[in-house]
């Protein structure tokens, strides 16, 4: 069989490599693309559409206004872990599944909003009435409805330390201005608390970036164990996880909450603490 | 027609009605003393496998004992319908899996 | 022309794989009511009905998961069995106790599977083939079940060792098909588990606790196949990919997400 490349460049012969490295390229883009590649993009402009959650997989059928959840009013008050771990909430828009009944049930938003339950004082408002026409309804089917919420973003923060991205809440904390609840009467479990881990630091996937500093204190005070483990972060020993900024990215694993809710990954330094200052933005 | 011809079409009309497809859920195969013969391997299936909660407490020997019934057991559940097959096999699988394991452990021990 | 075509097709994956896992992120929760549900659909889909949902925790306070798992001899994953109306018409696996004729905690049970079922009957196939059906007919709400019961996190929300310890509920252990007479155990002692992550409590496992609803066998050797204590290498990974304790601890007995129900020993300082 005679050896094809001994020819000089046939038409034939260039196209099969070319094609071979156009696909390739194209798919390589297509896949950095669609994992936003290399930057994450920038938080919203308005700091009170950070952390929100727009629900809308029953409301449009309905014939209401989709749902429109703030993390921040809930997260000055309660802990990730309340929400996410006794009363149940996924982690992604919509892959919750709640529905009027279910609330209605008392699960999902229904555990504090039925009327009864208080909170500093003041009685929650139930939610899902069989009213249609009840005036209570706006104050969750709200996309699109001017003026609807109750609550508003700036007068609530104002005495709340500030980020880039919103309200730093870790310093909220720490100064003693929020103090979110953790138990939840008639749904959560009291458990002796676990150890408290010491920070680590884990390896960067490239050798040129700087290692991540990592606090499990920071995070098992507002997530307890079970936020992360076994779901978000399913390996038990330690270096044996495999994931990436692109994973991160997508929204899979530290992607999971950073990015979407708690501080995003535009500041490199915050996880990287000893990243150049001309990485951070 | 010859004799021969004759005795033979009798001999396999006998035959079709003895394991022609059957409408009931009969084991084919299965004569006048169904109900007995039935009877006759699930009483050894229970006898076999209500000791199941016992069988720490079984010696090596005894242990082998039930193995080699539940595996005698087996070749007479291969022949029943598609669902006492499919029930019993499972149930015989799982008793015959235990005792395999309880003597395996014991033997483990002894080393 | 193979090696190349196995070449392009790992370059692709290369490529194209980081965007296939779904690893890291959190699942969806089902309701306590929904947890323990199996949707079986071996065979219905082929014959033009629903599948099957069948509830957990109807059954469960009714029967030890040994009655059902080794003595009317149900598998332990959707699917595993394969049970055809034939077989439930024929006293078998559902129709053990769906046969029209048994009576629990005074009810009847209705029949499952009848091979000459009329339209008049379709409500009582809807009873079992019920996914993507709405309004069920059922002799059990979950809400009134479950209101005076002891109650846990996660899972069905309620404590199912309490209740039974509390007398709200009284599993048998016996079902006429010819069970197996299931005397006291020699009780196993328990014993504790190490785990491999430092800084976690140990797990205290205790054998009596589970052999009382499953006996030995619905655990060995199909699911705990090793012989020495310790000598079977097992993760939360596996666990929570059903295999080992996850088995159960997934989808009908208490989650792992609940750690400190395993993890249950003080670490000491």
């Amino acid at each position: 069989m005679p050896m094809c490349s001994n020819r000089k460049g046939t038409r034939r012969n260039r196209r099969g490599p070319f094609l071979l490295a156009l696909i390739l390229g194209v798919l390589f883009l297509a896949n950095n693309a669609w994992a936003q590649i290399y930057l994450p993009g920038p938080p919203p402009e308005q700091p009170s559409d950070y952390g929100k959650v727009i629900l809308d997989s029953y409301s449009p059928a309905a014939g209401m206004h989709a749902v429109e959840f703030d993390h921040w009013q809930h997260r000055a008050r309660f802990t990730c872990r309340l929400c996410h771990v006794d009363i149940g909430f996924a982690m992604e828009a919509k892959a919750t599944g709640i529905q009027a009944a279910t609330i209605r049930q008392g699960f999902h938003c229904g555990a504090c909003h039925d009327g009864k339950r208080t909170f500093a004082g003041k009685t929650i408002f139930a939610a899902c009435s069989d009213d249609r026409h009840d005036q209570r309804c706006v104050r969750c089917h709200s996309v699109g409805v001017p003026n609807a919420r109750k609550e508003e973003y700036r007068t609530f923060t104002a005495k709340l330390p500030k980020a880039f991205y919103g309200v730093d809440w870790e310093g909220a904390e720490k100064s003693g201005l929020i103090k979110p609840v953790d138990f939840l009467e008639g749904v959560s479990v009291r458990r002796p608390p676990m150890q408290s881990r010491e920070d680590f630091s884990i390896k960067a996937g490239y050798s040129w970036v700087n290692p991540i500093v990592f606090s499990h204190e920071k995070h098992s005070i507002w997530n307890g164990c079970e936020l992360c483990h076994p779901e978000i972060f399913p390996t038990a020993k330690r270096g044996t996880g495999r994931y990436s900024m692109f994973a991160n990215i997508e929204g899979r694993f530290c992607g999971a909450c950073h990015g979407k809710v708690a501080f995003p990954l535009n500041n490199c330094r915050f996880c990287h603490p000893r990243a150049p200052t001309w990485v951070a933005q | 027609m010859s004799k021969t011809r004759f005795i033979a079409t009798l001999f396999f009309m006998g035959l079709t009605a003895q394991f022609g497809v059957r409408a009931s859920d009969e084991p084919i195969g299965a004569a006048p003393q169904t109900a007995q013969v039935q009877q006759s391997w699930q009483r050894e299936f229970e006898d076999v496998c209500s000791r199941t909660q016992d069988a720490m407490t079984f010696s090596q020997a005894e242990l082998t004992a039930l193995i080699q019934r539940c595996d005698a057991l087996q070749g007479k559940i291969d022949k029943l319908d598609d669902t006492q097959k499919k029930v019993y096999m499972g149930r015989l699988r799982m008793c015959r899996g235990l005792y395999a394991y309880v003597l395996e452990s014991k033997r483990n021990e002894k080393k | 022309m193979n090696r190349k075509m196995f070449f392009l097709v790992s370059l692709i994956l290369i490529f194209c794989v980081p965007t296939l896992s779904q690893t890291g992120s959190k699942k969806k929760r089902p309701l306590p009511y929904e947890y323990g549900q199996v949707v079986i659909n071996n065979f219905s889909d082929r014959a033009g009905m629903d599948p099957v949902v069948f509830q957990h925790w109807i059954h469960r306070s009714m029967f030890t998961c040994r009655v059902c798992h080794v003595d009317v001899g149900f598998g332990m994953k959707a699917g595993a069995t394969g049970i055809k109306a034939i077989d439930n018409e024929r006293g078998y696996y559902c129709g053990a106790c769906h046969n029209g004729k048994k009576v629990v905690d005074g009810k009847t049970v209705f029949q499952a599977c009848s091979t000459n079922a009329t339209s008049e009957d379709q409500k009582r196939c809807d009873r079992c083939h019920s996914l993507n059906k709405k309004n069920v007919a059922s002799d059990f709400d979950f809400f009134k079940f479950s209101a005076p019961l002891p109650k846990e996190r996660f899972g069905n929300g309620i404590d199912w060792e309490k209740s039974e310890i509390l007398g709200f509920i009284a599993p048998s252990k016996y079902l006429d098909v010819g069970s197996t007479m299931n005397k006291n155990l020699a009780l196993q002692k328990d014993f504790s588990l190490n785990p491999k992550v430092e800084g976690m409590p140990e797990i205290i496992f205790s054998h009596k606790k589970h052999t009382v609803w499953n006996g030995c066998e619905l655990c060995h050797p199909d699911i705990f196949m090793g012989v020495k204590k310790g000598a079977t290498k097992y993760s939360m990974l596996d666990i929570s990919e059903g295999r080992s304790c996850g088995a159960c601890h997934t989808t009908v007995a208490f989650p792992i997400a609940d750690c400190q129900r395993c993890h249950s020993k003080p670490v000491q300082p």
